[in-house]
């Protein structure tokens, strides 16, 4: 992030490599407009929210995203950051009943939301048919994308009772696992739909 | 030698895992779910330059800025991060550390790749210090770079390291690290064909979900380190060394991590800024690396070039074989850069002359089977093509030259004809195998491959304590992490098969220094064997223990530890694999579909039947994104990454897995807890091999470059 004299006087012969110069304008810019911000204190909204049946109504930096609305205010850190850019699907939480990427949602988006995050899957100490699925057909392997992969199959099987496998496989794709146990985390899904369809 | 094992009790069953309960409930705490009273967050500035000087660092800006704490960088932190580059990319140690001239700090002056670490700020809020990296001014001297090992070792190429780019070997030496056996020139002067090719494959990011991260606490002079790590014992050893402090003054927790594949061995560059930046503000630190943060400044597997030269007798015996490969190391030496698979042949005459290079791209290191998925892709395509072109099926050709037990190099046990025989016959390798490559009609085109391979699975220290109180209670302390495998439960169920007793009845602590004694960590495939032998001693010595006084009474416990060093007494101990596919090219759009994977394993008695399976599922699905996607590419022009993260590099998703068949081939050579032998990381090393070959078998076309993109099997059918 250095200033532009300094990238553009290094440019010279014999570096026919040499960076083009936005990089360092970029850098420049960015530092213009923290140092504006730092004048301002970041704005608030007060929103009202229902996280797993429990109603909240806080104030919010406009700035928060859900996931960090999740994790570091209400302290329900089950929900996992892995990208923090749409790209994993970690953070996966049901919003109004959809599955939504929490880290691409701001929290003041959320306001007369009813979410729902994997500590609101139990009921009573209760796991639901998908958990226990996930816990018999070894669905985690390092667990971190085991949140995301549960809300969005939650999400599924609320729409399609007994899903093949093809189509957990299709509900699934935008959360990724790179311990790769796809094939346990599918089997997973489609056992706690054949027990969960079969008893409804 | 081996026998069929007998069942067990525990050991052999498929068992859920002991803190499932945890992982689906969103209840186990990762190092990034901590909090603690006070504390701030820390974010890292990285060089958007591939090698720039750094003339001037003006951070006061950025301190002034409200609620920013601290502000480090390479003039007020001079830190060396020793497992971030080590003489000869051993393992790091007082020795290696006293003898590394090429050192890595935690902030580095030149820095050497976009994405080296320039500075780091701690602040009351993770966005304030965002907000406050942006105010740091840097004044960068660039500097030229270079991408590619073999044109860094140009002379005239611009130069990383004062001594060259040629990466300094365990002596300091700037010379490649030659292997010999045998006499070369009279293998091929013996050869009634010599073949050479040149193959190359691309880095490929370990990309654990879980981004690093680092939560350092001091009370007094004692340091507490929150880290996903896959070695707590490693991690204090590194942080103490560092630091300068004692071991007892560091202690390293890690309950629940979130994979690491390799680039969470030892300690981390953001468990020392993380330290150093609590010690300043006197508040415990918590540090997080972005997405970007991580994929820039860690490691990923090595990109290598592999130029081979192969000598055969007509009837296809293989007599001479030469590796003249560069393995991309990056700006810092993390590890050897190997590349193995020559090994697998029994051939008496091999030379390999290895030169690790420093180059401007992201630094290199442990993935998964570090030296091995590349190699065995560049050595088993080669053999594949030199099979075809003598007519012979590369089955055949294989099992007439695979390396074996000789009375020079005994074995504990040996399985790789049983495993290729029983993958052939189980995959249907003669009805699929297209003898003539490339032969179907028409566009889409069917054809398999196969590769096959052995893994060390050796024996070697470790420790384990385990306790029994008045009620029956068995409590195991081992110093493991689970970085997904499952070792907290593979512990306890080698414990409970030992002891007699359900895994009910058998606690499991692990994850704590404090707590645990020392255990080997999870890297090269070790857990299961090593600290699964301490386990089963401890346990002998407890039931000593018993039979002699009889079980505790009142508050009293029994307890036992033990640190066994085993040995194979001269025997090689190996687990052994073959991998079966068939692939579906479609030559128009140049997509590779995988129709049929069977992978055979002997990795010698399978603990939990079902963790087992899934490991080597999930390795093989690893194994096809680096055959298929995985790369890091850069611009050329100006040296910046361009596929940085999941999307662009393309990792295999819920709709890319075909079905896999794992089959494991069970026995029992005496050695290891119960005969088990590695599992983790020999999984991933057949997969490029198996489906190159296949794409090979499809099209007629041999692909040399990896990954295996669409574009690279156009240009070779177009």
């Amino acid at each position: 992030m250095g200033d532009t004299s300094a990238v553009s006087s290094s440019r010279q012969e014999g570096h026919p490599t040499a960076p083009p110069a936005r990089a360092g304008l970029e850098g420049a810019d960015l530092a213009v407009e923290a140092t504006a911000s730092a004048r301002t204190a970041p704005s608030r909204t007060t929103i009202s929210l229902t996280v797993n049946g429990v109603r909240h109504r806080l104030e919010v930096e406009d700035r928060w995203t859900l996931v960090e609305l999740l994790r570091d205010h209400l302290d329900l850190t089950g929900t996992k950051i892995g990208c923090d850019r749409s790209e994993c699907g970690a953070c996966t939480v049901l919003m109004n009943g959809l599955p939504v990427y929490a880290c691409a949602q701001l929290a003041v988006w959320a306001d007369g939301a009813d979410v729902q995050t994997v500590e609101g899957l139990a009921r009573d100490g209760r796991l639901t048919p998908l958990q226990q699925a996930f816990i018999d057909h070894n669905a985690p392997q390092c667990g971190f994308c085991t949140p995301g992969q549960l809300m969005t199959a939650t999400a599924l099987l609320n729409t399609v009772p007994r899903p093949d496998a093809a189509q957990v496989k299709q509900a699934l794709v935008g959360v990724l696992c790179r311990c790769s146990n796809y094939h346990a985390i599918v089997e997973a899904v489609v056992a706690a739909g054949a027990q969960q369809g079969g008893a409804a | 030698m081996s026998v069929a094992v007998e069942p067990l009790t525990t050991v052999g069953h498929v068992t859920p895992r002991v803190d499932a309960l945890a992982r689906v409930t969103g209840q186990a705490k990762y190092t990034n779910d901590l909090k603690l009273p006070g504390m701030l967050y820390a974010r890292v500035l990285r060089s958007p330059h591939p090698h720039a000087r750094i003339r001037r660092i003006d951070t006061r800006d950025a301190s002034r800025f409200p609620g920013v704490r601290a502000v480090i960088t390479h003039e007020n932190a001079q830190v060396v991060w020793g497992a971030g580059a080590v003489a000869g990319g051993r393992q790091y140690s007082d020795a290696i550390k006293a003898i590394t001239r090429q050192r890595r700090f935690i902030f580095n002056n030149p820095v050497r790749c976009v994405g080296d670490a320039v500075a780091a700020v701690a602040a009351t809020d993770r966005h304030i210090a965002e907000q406050a990296l942006a105010l740091i001014q840097v004044d960068y001297e660039l500097l030229p770079f270079v991408l590619e090992p073999e044109a860094a070792l140009a002379a005239d190429a611009p130069r990383l390291w004062p001594e060259g780019n040629l990466c300094l070997d365990v002596d300091n030496n700037a010379a490649p690290v030659v292997t010999e056996h045998g006499d070369l020139a009279a293998g091929f002067a013996a050869a009634d064909q010599v073949f050479e090719q040149r193959y190359d494959t691309g880095f490929v990011h370990n990309a654990q979900l879980e981004p690093r991260c680092a939560l350092a606490h001091w009370q007094g002079e004692t340091l507490t380190l929150y880290t996903p790590t896959q070695g707590i014992a490693n991690c204090r050893h590194d942080m103490a060394r560092d630091l300068g402090l004692e071991d007892h003054q560091v202690r390293v927790v890690c309950y629940y991590m979130g994979g690491g594949f390799g680039n969470k061995n030892q300690n981390q560059d953001a468990d020392l800024m993380a330290a150093i930046l609590a010690r300043h503000t006197n508040a415990p630190v918590m540090l997080e690396y972005t997405r970007r943060d991580d994929w820039l400044g860690m490691h990923g597997r090595w990109p290598t070039v592999q130029q081979y030269k192969v000598g055969v007798k007509n009837d296809g015996t293989v007599t001479a074989i030469q590796l003249i490969g560069y393995s991309g190391m990056g700006p810092y030496r993390k590890n050897a850069g190997g590349i193995s698979g020559i090994e697998l042949y029994a051939c008496p005459n091999r030379y390999r002359a290895l030169s690790p290079v420093y180059t401007n791209r992201t630094t290199s290191g442990n993935f998964r089977a570090p030296s091995e998925p590349h190699g065995v892709f560049g050595i088993e395509s080669m053999m594949d093509d030199i099979a075809y072109k003598l007519g012979m099926d590369p089955v055949e050709f294989t099992l007439k030259n695979m390396v074996r037990p000789t009375a020079e190099q005994p074995f504990t046990n040996y399985s790789l004809d049983a495993c290729i025989r029983m993958g052939a016959e189980r995959f249907d390798w003669q009805a699929r195998r297209k003898v003539v490559p490339g032969s179907d009609a028409g566009p889409l085109k069917r054809g398999a491959g196969f590769s096959f391979m052995m893994f060390r699975a050796a024996l070697g220290r470790s420790s384990a304590i385990v306790q029994v109180d008045a009620r029956g209670r068995y409590t195991l302390f081992v110093g493991v992490t689970d970085v997904g495998p499952g070792a907290k439960t593979t512990m306890g169920m080698i414990a409970a098969e030992a002891l007699g007793v359900p895994l009910s009845q058998v606690d499991v602590v692990s994850g704590d220094t404090d707590r645990c004694p020392y255990s080997v960590g999870e890297s090269g495939s070790r857990t299961t064997i090593m600290t699964g032998m301490a386990v089963v001693e401890a346990v002998k010595d407890l039931k000593r223990q018993i039979a002699a006084r009889g079980m505790p009474t009142g508050d009293d416990v029994l307890i036992a530890s033990a640190t066994p060093s085993p040995s194979t007494d001269g025997k090689m101990r190996q687990c052994f694999g073959a991998h079966f596919v068939e692939v579906d090219v479609d030559t128009r759009l140049g997509t590779t579909r995988i129709t049929k994977y069977v992978a055979v394993h002997e990795s010698g008695r399978v603990i939990n039947p079902q963790t087992a399976r899934d490991q080597i599922r999930g390795a093989i699905l690893q194994g096809i994104g680096q055959a298929l996607h995985e790369d890091l590419l850069y611009d050329p022009a100006s040296g910046q990454p361009l596929t940085v993260g999941y999307y662009r590099a393309r990792h295999l998703t819920h709709l890319d897995v075909p079905a896999i068949d794992v089959h494991f081939l069970e026995v029992d050579d005496g050695y290891g807890p119960f005969g088990a032998k590695t599992v983790g990381e020999s999984g991933i090393i057949l997969a490029p091999a198996a489906v190159a070959n296949a794409i090979f078998n499809a099209t007629g076309k041999r692909m040399t470059s990896l990954p295996i993109t669409r574009d690279k099997i156009l240009g070779a059918v177009g």
